[in-house]
């Protein structure tokens, strides 16, 4: 690792991965159900849909964006594919059309976010509510079955794995190298460290941006597919607050809102971590209508004492430039 | 000097105007390998414009450039091997240094950089400048001096011509100064030129062999160093006639209205004043001296450690509603971010902080009637040229904007009044008419503290001027022994020569 570049990698993603250690060693201790691989394989394929989403979301925010819009692209996805399906019946052409909608609703978010200057918060509201306005006018907001072969996707298995655990592992993996090994990922964290530096460097911006928002649709119209399979059909109200469970699960992870840097492995494991929490509130059959507030107060406890170590660095650091100065002048 | 050696730019007559309006005027020189040139000028004389067209950021309206012989329509940059340090770094804070050096030419394909590669580039970069920084390091854990040192690293790892280097040294504690100079020396070994812009007449001295003076956009003076001796060029650069001031200044009330002692904060150490009822104080300095802080800091907005007296009054630690309470009011260096509410009318910016004083001048009931006589009242006092007060003040000029503002503030009669660049971006006129308000102001017995890049606007409204640099208090003049030139000087040496002890 010591030639390795990547020292902010090894970094923000450590917090999270001791976290879920913690409590998984907890939940072993307080349920004897927990540890057993029928419960870990249910928990990855549970954290897989947020998990491979979140890969997307941690491109977007490194560049210094976000974007609420891709439950709606998710479930836009999902329309067009049972749509399509049941009118042709052909799966290759349901799947390759999908996969290829949402790459185009991911580069439209970024193009309108870095084109027109807008925050990608509103302008991604804005896009929420066109994407999930056209998904119900196509499916007239009908629950659709989706036919058995694509439950493939969600319920079949490869080598004994299900395929959903494949699907977030390849992703991963992905993921990590887009960011690791290629010039597009330096740039990436380029731009969201310093826009006007990348200006002045004269990076491809538009591209970079773009391409980012593009993964992020694409891992959206993904994670959609995966979904339908595992639910069986569509409904109207697949996808709703599931951005905000993505972006929960990439702060956990350790990627900042800033951007610049974060952590595509953190984002994953920050999935499965809310997952677990889910997983070990039913273990210890807590009540259902506690889990959100639990996970609420999980984030909030998590971005406080994020804020508190940074503070006290940046205390140090003017602590220091301040004795510097008086060093040197008095 | 130079037998044989050909001039690696030089440029003629080179002139920036911005619709219509001249802002830089026959910039000529030549500059040959190894040379360091110094470009020289007060706040405002046109070193930024210049600097831009030399390393393409603008194109000059006017004259010729001749890079290494052949005249091109414009400097390129990069590709011609001319790259500049600006005094805003252009690093990226979150990235490696390894990757902030090689990041606008990555070794390896897009598919997979090499970073090994990557990271000997900028080992050896890093080993050629004889310094030593972790190539792994985030920038933004490095303290101001190395980021700039990283900064010149990344600027001539891809320069191998021209450099040039914006104030490079505001920023620096003295051995990181010492550690860049030294860089320099190595880069002027290897026969890179470079155009140094500095405010710091010895630092000048020090590194540069040659100098382009500019005064008011135009060049003034150009040459070699140790033809012109240091009081000289800065005679040349001030400019203007030092003589009598513009205005007969009323005398001061013996009575001290505000007295700070050993005032500190981060930006400025143990600072000492007092100003006296009806007494206009200048304060002079370069921008980063800390001047703008330590006002900040008497009215509350950063904090400081140290003591604040009001009419003998300890009220320190200061707060901007007990300083506003006792009577201080802060004018804002900038206007448009801090001042204005710039989609607001005339009359709404008039009265904002004084609707108190015009309710209580209403006779009966409720309504804002008091309000319009009052900014009626105001806006004609202050001869603010507005259509009507009910006029949004995004349609004012920049004088009757600053003009609003002050009278904003004046409505609120107040007993201790400072001012943080009153007439930056005005315009003649619009100065003179804002210097005759803070004197008649000041005569009617209100401490005035004006913080101001212009000298010459200090020597004219100002009772006394202190000098700050970098952070200290470094001297003081009484209005008889106004020297326009020493105080120039005193603000601009960056070591601590003889300094004057600060009487409080």
């Amino acid at each position: 690792m010591k030639l390795n570049n990547y020292k902010f990698f090894e970094q923000n993603w450590s917090a999270i991965a001791v976290a879920t250690l913690v409590l998984c060693v907890f939940l072993t201790i307080a349920s004897p159900a927990f540890m057993s691989f029928a419960n870990m394989q249910s928990v990855l394929v549970q954290a897989s849909v947020t998990a491979i989403m979140a890969v997307g979301m941690t491109y977007i925010i490194i560049g210094g964006g976000i974007d609420i819009s891709i439950g709606a692209i998710l479930f836009f996805i999902s329309s067009v594919f049972a749509e399509l399906f049941v009118a042709t019946g052909s799966y290759p052409l349901a799947l390759g059309v999908s996969l290829i909608t949402g790459v185009l609703l991911g580069a439209v978010n970024g193009f309108l976010a870095i084109k027109f200057k807008v925050t990608p918060l509103i302008t991604t509201l804005a896009t929420y509510t066109i994407y999930r306005g056209m998904a119900i006018h196509l499916t007239g907001a009908q629950n659709i079955p989706v036919p058995r072969e694509i439950g493939y996707l969600g319920n079949g298995s490869f080598l004994g794995i299900p395929v959903p655990i494949l699907l977030m592992v390849l992703v991963t993996i992905l993921g990590v190298y887009l960011i690791q090994k290629t010039r597009f990922g330096l740039y990436l964290r380029a731009v969201g460290s310093s826009e006007e530096s990348a200006h002045e460097s004269s990076l491809p911006i538009m591209r970079v941006t773009v391409l980012a928002y593009l993964i992020g649709g694409l891992t959206a119209a993904l994670a959609g597919l995966i979904l339908i399979a595992r639910v069986g059909g569509l409904q109207s109200d697949i996808g709703i607050g599931l951005e905000f469970t993505v972006i929960a699960a990439v702060i956990l992870g350790g990627t900042k809102l800033s951007g610049g840097s974060g952590s595509i492995l953190g984002s994953v494991i920050g999935a499965i971590f809310l997952v677990l929490i889910d997983n070990g509130l039913n273990m210890l059959n807590a009540s259902p209508y506690v889990y959100d507030t639990v996970r609420g107060i999980v984030l909030l406890v998590a971005v406080i004492v994020d804020r508190l170590s940074e503070v006290r660095k940046s205390r140090e650091l003017i602590k220091n430039s301040a004795m510097k100065m008086r060093g040197t002048t008095s | 000097m130079h037998k044989g050696a050909r001039p690696v730019l030089s440029v003629n007559q080179l002139s920036k105007a911005f619709s219509g309006k001249t802002v830089v005027k026959d910039v000529t020189f030549e500059l040959y390998p190894g040379e360091i040139l110094a470009l020289v000028g007060e706040n405002g004389a046109g070193k930024s414009t210049t600097k831009n067209m030399l390393c393409g950021l603008l194109t000059p309206t006017l004259g010729q450039i001749f890079v290494e012989g052949e005249e091109v329509p414009e400097i390129q940059g990069v590709e011609q091997g001319i790259s500049a340090v600006h005094q805003e770094l252009s690093l990226f804070p979150s990235l490696t240094v390894a990757e902030n050096l090689c990041i606008n030419d990555l070794p390896g394909s897009a598919l997979n950089v090499d970073w090994h590669e990557t990271q000997r580039l900028a080992t050896e970069q890093l080993a050629f400048l004889g310094v030593e920084i972790d190539i792994l390091a985030n920038v933004e854990s490095l303290g101001a001096g190395k980021q700039q040192i990283v900064e010149i690293a990344k600027a001539s790892m891809h320069a191998n011509k021209i450099l040039i280097l914006d104030e490079p040294t505001t920023s620096l504690t003295v051995p990181e100064r010492e550690k860049l100079f030294s860089i320099m020396r190595m880069l002027k070994e290897r026969g890179v030129a470079m155009i140094f812009i500095s405010h710091f007449m010895d630092e000048v001295y020090a590194m540069a062999d040659k100098f382009v003076a500019l005064r008011d956009g135009t060049q003034v003076g150009t040459g070699y160093l140790k033809d012109v001796p240091r009081r000289e060029l800065e005679a040349l650069m001030v400019g203007r006639a030092i003589g009598e001031s513009a205005f007969d200044l009323h005398k001061p009330s013996e009575k001290i209205a505000l007295s700070i002692n050993n005032l500190s904060s981060h930006r400025f150490d143990k600072v000492s004043l007092a100003v006296a009822s009806g007494e206009i104080l200048g304060i002079a300095g370069l921008m980063g001296a800390g001047r703008t802080e330590l006002v900040e800091s008497i009215f509350g907005i950063r904090a400081a450690s140290g003591d604040i007296y009001i009419d003998n009054e300890q009220v320190s630690p200061a707060s901007v509603s007990k300083m506003k309470k006792k009577g201080v009011v802060y004018v804002t260096e900038d206007r448009r971010k801090n001042g204005m509410f710039s989609g607001r009318s005339v009359k709404e910016n008039s009265s904002a902080a004084g609707l108190s004083y015009f309710v209580k001048q209403l006779v009966k009931g409720l309504g804002f009637s008091g309000e319009r006589e009052a900014v009626a009242r105001l806006s004609q006092d202050m001869n603010v040229s507005t259509p009507s007060i009910d006029a949004s003040v995004r349609q004012l000029s920049g004088g009757n904007q600053q003009k609003v503002l002050l009278g904003r503030w004046l409505a609120t009669k107040p007993k201790i009044c400072i001012l943080d660049e009153p007439t930056k971006g005005v315009d003649i006129g619009a100065k003179f008419e804002i210097h005759k308000k803070i004197v008649a102001f000041a005569k009617q017995g209100v401490a005035v503290i004006v913080v101001s890049s212009d000298l010459q606007e200090l020597l004219d409204v100002s009772h006394r001027i202190m000098v700050m640099r970098t952070g200290h208090m470094v001297g003081e003049f009484e209005r008889e022994n106004f020297d326009a030139v020493k105080i120039i000087s005193l603000a601009a040496s960056s070591v601590h020569e003889q300094s004057q002890q600060v009487a409080s």
